[in-house]
């Protein structure tokens, strides 16, 4: 009994010993590659979201550049640092891509351990971080931050959400939001601030349809969670109760939720097409529900990957580090070195290939059904919805778009607590009282 | 008596299961059209390839040993006790607790968070043991109802009062002073890892070492000659929960107060879900051995460290490096799941 563990032990480290003898180093290749190193977060690929968007990324600076990725899947969040850690190691890398703000304290500290290597994370908070625990290294001249102006895209979606409710007569837009931290007032306030201008442009340009903005016109609801489906159907039920033309998605996969709650709408009626509509998020979500999703407000993390790639590639990485603090914002009519380079956008019929491309390999990848029809169907479906839309609807968010790239409009950008109040108290205060749905 | 004649048993059984395994494994990665010899290069070079990934290595399998720890001593004591994910929850919640809210002198402020992490978790297996021995309920239904209880309660908590400033995705970070030293800056692993063998040395020679401990053993091996001994089955049944609920307690909370970078649990439960159930297969592997577990979880690291080379050089998809970690563990622990369930249908 008692020899057991002995006896694991002594096999354990034999075994161990004659694998070692016969695993030397594999050396490096004879040709220089540039390398890019891309650590996903445990979402992993197949995610239809950030990590497949950055892994998108990665490729297209392949075709372009002529790098190539290497891709690091993590399984736990454990992996995060090893995961880093491997690719640094590699002395081909000269850039590590760190998908998602889960990875910010692993980047932090990676990075430090590294100064020859370039680190660069998407939505991540690292030199904050930084600038917490090791005051003296702020900014860390090899670390990026990639964020995105999630204002400027929400304020488009807003904008079209009331479009949408003056072409169709109807009394509100609505709102889902997951816990509320100061990172999602950003989407709460440019959503609301997109439909006040919307209403303001149609009473100049489409005098038929307009109406005055009211403090309730935008129903809002923090769930307090980003996980709880249920809530988010709940949330949205109540919305499309009151006959909302569209629910905006700010609490990712409680977009599941407002999607049933939409479908069991179009059940009842028999629709085909909406409205109802909702509003996706992060992603292009449109080909969730074909028809219904009217479009997806979109981070581009495929962007960032590339961009980031190409400073790398061209030697201004770390003099960018250094003019923007280790924080790059990607948005609309955002410019880094003088050139523009944006990061949000709403959906499009070309990206919604993409993403049902990747809805294709993730099936392929899982095994489990992914996409709600064949391609070509969510493609035939998404169009015919979208040509359903009176043209001017789709003309004044473009309109809006280039007005914030030309600077001539300027949406809030809401981070703070006195901040929050005063635009609240601006553009209505109001949530929607949380109802029990039986 | 018994013991010598089986002495050789283990050794050709262990040498066989792991050629086994490994072989299995070889087809699976040969099956998908990747080079076996390349795949399992990459594995132990990842794994044991320098002095940091041996660290590294350890850093994965010190929850683990604990986690096996729990299941082990169920068994031991004959109970099938799978609670040690729940256990590890609230041990990480009342770790972070004292290590996050609480300013205590240093010394003082790391004993007390790990006390924490290990008295929640004891804590909460009390619940099962009492409902087992009082009412008589399986302890297979009673742990799996307290692990979904345990993982709301712990996201409860973890988002509702331990939250950072401005942060919804993690709880606040344990306060420095309630850290255990990282042993070096090119790996996650820390001071915690004595800790945790320590424990499991300690369990060992409780078992081994202490009438309690032979009692404890007797129960679970033979419950007819333990009653006839005046084995007192409920306080057994009590004192094995609560030992695998300390050793699940000190897991969770060396994922909080024992591992960078976070030094924090995120409110997904990220950085400890999955360690309980993970520990059942460790614990199999190990024999239900405390010692053996150690060495079962010092694999499962391996496993778990070297698998990320092999997707990064070998180019092996991280999914068929999941399902060649879990072939090989799955064969290695074929021969103490025959003699569990061997002995479950002799009885």
């Amino acid at each position: 009994m008692k020899s057991r563990p002995g006896l694991l032990a002594l096999v354990t480290v034999v075994v161990i010993l004659l694998l070692q003898t016969s695993a030397p180093t594999p050396a490096p290749a004879a040709a220089r590659v540039f390398k890019i190193a891309v650590v996903s977060d445990v979402g992993g690929r197949g995610d239809l979201s950030f990590n497949d968007m950055a892994f998108k990324g990665g490729e297209d600076a392949e075709r372009d550049f002529g790098v190539r990725m290497v891709e690091l899947v993590s399984k736990v969040e454990a992996d995060y640092v090893p995961n880093l850690t491997t690719a640094a190691r590699d002395p081909d890398v000269q850039l590590v891509v760190g998908v998602g703000f889960l990875l910010s304290d692993a980047l932090a500290q990676v990075a430090q351990r590294f100064p020859n290597k370039n680190f660069m994370g998407i939505d991540t908070f690292s030199q904050s971080i930084v600038k917490d625990k090791f005051p003296a290294k702020y900014p860390l001249p090899n670390l990026m931050d990639i964020v995105y102006e999630e204002h400027k895209g929400s304020a488009l979606v807003g904008a079209l959400g009331t479009l949408l409710a003056a072409q169709y007569n109807k009394p509100y837009i609505g709102g889902v939001f997951g816990i509320e931290i100061p990172v999602l007032w950003k989407f709460e306030i440019g959503y609301k601030w997109g439909a006040r201008w919307a209403t303001e442009w149609m009473l100049k340009n489409k005098p038929d349809k307009a109406f005055k903005y009211r403090s309730d016109f935008v129903l809002w609801t923090y769930t307090g969670t980003f996980s709880d489906i249920p809530k988010g159907y709940a949330a949205a039920k109540a919305m499309y109760a009151k006959d909302a033309v569209a629910v905006y998605n700010i609490a990712g996969p409680l977009g599941l939720g407002i999607n049933q709650a939409v479908q069991e709408i179009a059940r009842a009626r028999g629709l085909r097409s909406g409205p109802p509509f909702w509003i996706g998020v992060d992603a292009n979500q449109d080909w969730i529900n074909p028809g219904f999703v009217i479009a997806s407000m979109m981070k581009r993390v495929d962007k960032g990957v590339y961009f980031a790639t190409k400073w790398v590639r061209d030697g201004t990485f770390r003099s960018l580090v250094k003019q923007h603090n280790g924080v790059v914002v990607l948005g609309i009519g955002t410019r880094v070195a003088g050139a523009l380079a944006e990061g949000i956008s709403v959906s499009t019929l070309a990206d919604l290939d993409e993403f049902v491309q990747m809805g294709v390999n993730a099936e392929r990848l899982t095994r489990k059904k992914v996409l709600p029809a064949p391609p070509a169907e969510i493609r035939a479906r998404v169009k015919a919805m979208r040509d359903a839309q009176p043209a001017w609807v789709w003309q004044a968010v473009a309109e809006l778009e280039k007005a914030i790239r030309e600077g001539r409009v300027t949406v809030p950008l809401v981070l703070t607590k006195p901040d929050i109040e005063k635009w609240r108290n601006e553009l209505g205060w109001t949530p929607e009282p949380k109802r029990r749905v039986s | 008596m018994r013991g010598r004649r089986r002495l050789p048993r283990p050794l050709i059984e262990l040498t066989a299961t792991i050629v086994a395994g490994l072989a299995a494994g070889a087809l699976l990665v040969f099956a998908f059209g990747h080079d076996p010899i390349r795949a399992y290069r990459a594995l132990f070079v990842g794994a044991f390839g320098s002095v940091q990934d041996v660290l590294e290595t350890l850093a994965f399998a010190t929850p683990l040993m604990l986690t096996a720890l729990t299941f082990a001593v169920g068994v031991r004591a004959g109970l099938f006790n799978i609670g040690a994910e729940g256990q590890m929850y609230v041990g990480a919640v009342g770790a972070i607790a004292v290590a996050g809210l609480i300013p205590l002198p240093p010394g003082v402020h790391l004993a007390a968070a790990t006390a924490a992490g290990m008295v929640a978790g004891g804590l909460w297996a009390v619940v099962p043991a009492l409902l087992k021995v009082t009412r008589g309920v399986h302890e297979v239904i009673s742990t799996i109802m307290t692990n979904w209880i345990a993982f709301y309660l712990s996201t409860y908590l973890a988002l509702g009062f331990l939250t950072g400033a401005g942060r919804g995705d993690s709880t606040r970070p344990a306060l420095p002073t309630a850290r255990y030293p990282v042993l070096t800056e090119d790996a996650t692993l820390t001071a915690v890892i004595f800790v945790a063998v320590a424990f499991c040395l300690a369990v060992y020679l409780y078992l081994w070492g202490t009438r309690a401990g032979y009692e404890l053993r007797l129960a679970g091996e033979n419950p007819e000659a333990a009653r006839y001994a005046g084995v007192n089955a409920a306080g057994v049944t009590v004192m094995s929960f609560v030992i695998g609920g300390l050793a699940a307690g000190l897991a969770g909370a060396s994922q909080i107060i024992g591992r960078p970078p976070a030094w924090a649990l995120y409110a997904t439960l990220g950085n400890v879900v999955t360690l309980g159930f993970d520990g059942i297969g460790v614990a199999l592997v190990g024999r239900n051995h405390p010692l053996g577990g150690v060495l079962a979880a010092f694999l499962f690291g391996a496993l778990a460290h070297g698998g990320r080379l092999m997707e990064y050089q070998a180019g092996v998809p991280s999914e068929l490096v999941r399902a060649l970690n879990g072939l090989i563990v799955m064969t290695l622990a074929v021969p103490e799941l025959w003699t569990l369930l061997r002995r479950r249908f002799a009885r």
